[in-house]
């Protein structure tokens, strides 16, 4: 048996649809695959943050750090 | 949550025994880990003592606590979870992660499933029984699971783990993954990858 | 996902791995430190009473052994910083497997222990209130003597009760 799935249509701007277009190419992944992976990446981080955990990208030569701000 | 028919085999009659592969892991099937494979583990545990077995050839997982594993990635989307069920008793546990990227280089940063952590019950285990472990397939089947998993999110089979070290040998030469070597980062484990012409061929396998 | 296998596949991919021998040991993952939660995993009520016992308890049975505690840390498989806070730390809330452990080494029921740890969802309050009494009686902790002998064999009495 599978799960059921729900269907919805995105309105995205030029800019992005672009940006996700470039993405798709990059991972060789569909729209949906792309878009899932932001979804559970969006999910992931929220869940940390909430725990009070900093999300941060190091430089992997100087090891400095540099906070991803979450809006 | 899906469930899937599977068939494990029993190892003393050479039967095969029929069994669900699960999208998930219950609160029942801690309550086995805890109820039925901690104890399994403490008995063997004690026999490896009374043999004098070297503490480092003792299995690397003993002190993994389920409940808290599956505590800890509740609701995550970029966490799925495995349990093989057969005989009314959970065979295997199984974590994934689908945020993760390739590191071989002919696939580097496209998506896999990484294996976050994959176990199965003690009395399966050859190495860690003076019996012969009661059921087998089960490692393979959690495999199987990650590998479609890959497939069906468009990521194509790939998978990646870091491997407990008496496991090496089964990904390099059973799996067929590649090797990219200890990982410092990772409390010195092997890192293994597996391409999608990997996945086919291990597929392939049981044809 | 789709997940579709035969069972021939199954039989045959679990003879490979069967035939494998016998040092294998199929796994993956990292295997130190549990991952952390946002919420501890067990709330702790108010059961600050027992766990006094069952730190009490675990020393009791320690020295009552004559065990330094490396020897018991190795003999029971358990870390021995936990142990030490364990003894020492009435405040502190052991892990499950440590406990499961010592419940196996000292051969007292899993299910006691964890209660008497602050680990488990059940209340029995036959059990927390021997604890209790338990660890009034055990207070002035020096030497294992007369009275703290009797107050250990009997609390062991009371944890060993079939239920």
């Amino acid at each position: 048996m599978a799960t059921s799935k729900k269907t919805m249509t995105l309105n995205l701007t030029d800019a992005e649809m672009s940006a996700l277009e470039e993405l798709c190419e990059k991972k060789d992944l569909s729209k949906t695959a792309v878009l899932r992976q932001a979804l559970r990446l969006y999910q992931a981080v929220e869940v940390r943050a909430e725990r009070g955990d900093k999300f941060f990208f190091e430089d992997e030569k100087t090891k400095e750090k540099a906070e991803v701000v979450m809006l | 949550m899906s469930e899937f028919q599977i068939y494990l085999l029993e190892v003393a009659s050479d039967a095969p025994i029929e069994g669900s592969l699960i999208e998930g892991i219950t609160e029942a099937n801690v309550n086995d880990w805890e109820d039925a494979w901690m104890p399994a583990l403490a008995r063997a545990l004690q026999q490896l003592k009374e043999k004098g077995v070297d503490r480092r050839l003792w299995p690397q997982s003993r002190h993994w606590d389920w409940r808290r594993k599956a505590e800890a990635f509740k609701g995550l989307l970029a966490a799925p979870s495995f349990s093989i069920v057969c005989q009314g008793m959970t065979q295997g546990l199984m974590i994934v992660e689908t945020l993760e990227s390739c590191r071989l280089l002919q696939q580097k940063g496209k998506p896999l499933v990484y294996i976050q952590y994959l176990e199965t019950a003690p009395w399966n285990r050859p190495g860690l029984t003076t019996e012969r472990p009661r059921l087998t397939g089960v490692g393979t089947l959690l495999v199987r699971a990650a590998i479609e998993l890959s497939r069906s999110e468009g990521f194509g089979g790939r998978i990646g783990l870091h491997s407990l070290p008496q496991a090496n040998a089964w990904y390099a030469n059973v799996c067929g993954m590649s090797d990219l070597g200890i990982d410092p980062t990772k409390e010195n484990l092997r890192y293994f990858e597996m391409t999608p012409e990997q996945a086919d061929a291990f597929i392939a396998k049981g044809v | 996902m789709k997940f579709e296998v035969t069972k021939e596949w199954c039989m045959k991919m679990a003879r490979l791995e069967h035939e494998h021998g016998t040092d294998v040991e199929i796994g993956a993952g990292l295997f130190a430190a549990d991952p952390s939660t946002q919420q501890p995993e067990y709330t702790v009520q108010e059961s600050a009473d027992p766990r006094i016992a069952f730190g009490r308890f675990v020393r009791l049975m320690r020295r009552g052994r004559k065990q330094t505690l490396e020897k018991l840390a190795e003999d029971a498989d358990i870390d021995i910083t936990e142990l030490v806070e364990i003894e020492e730390d009435s405040h502190y809330t052991p892990e499950p497997r440590t406990v499961y452990q010592l419940a196996s080494y000292f051969a007292i029921p899993s299910a006691k222990m964890m209660q008497l740890a602050g680990l488990s969802q059940q209340r029995d309050s036959h059990l927390v209130s021997e604890a209790i009494r338990f660890a009034a009686r055990s207070e002035k902790v020096t030497d294992l003597n007369e009275t703290e002998r009797s107050a250990l064999d009997a609390f062991v009495a009371v944890l060993s009760e079939q239920k």
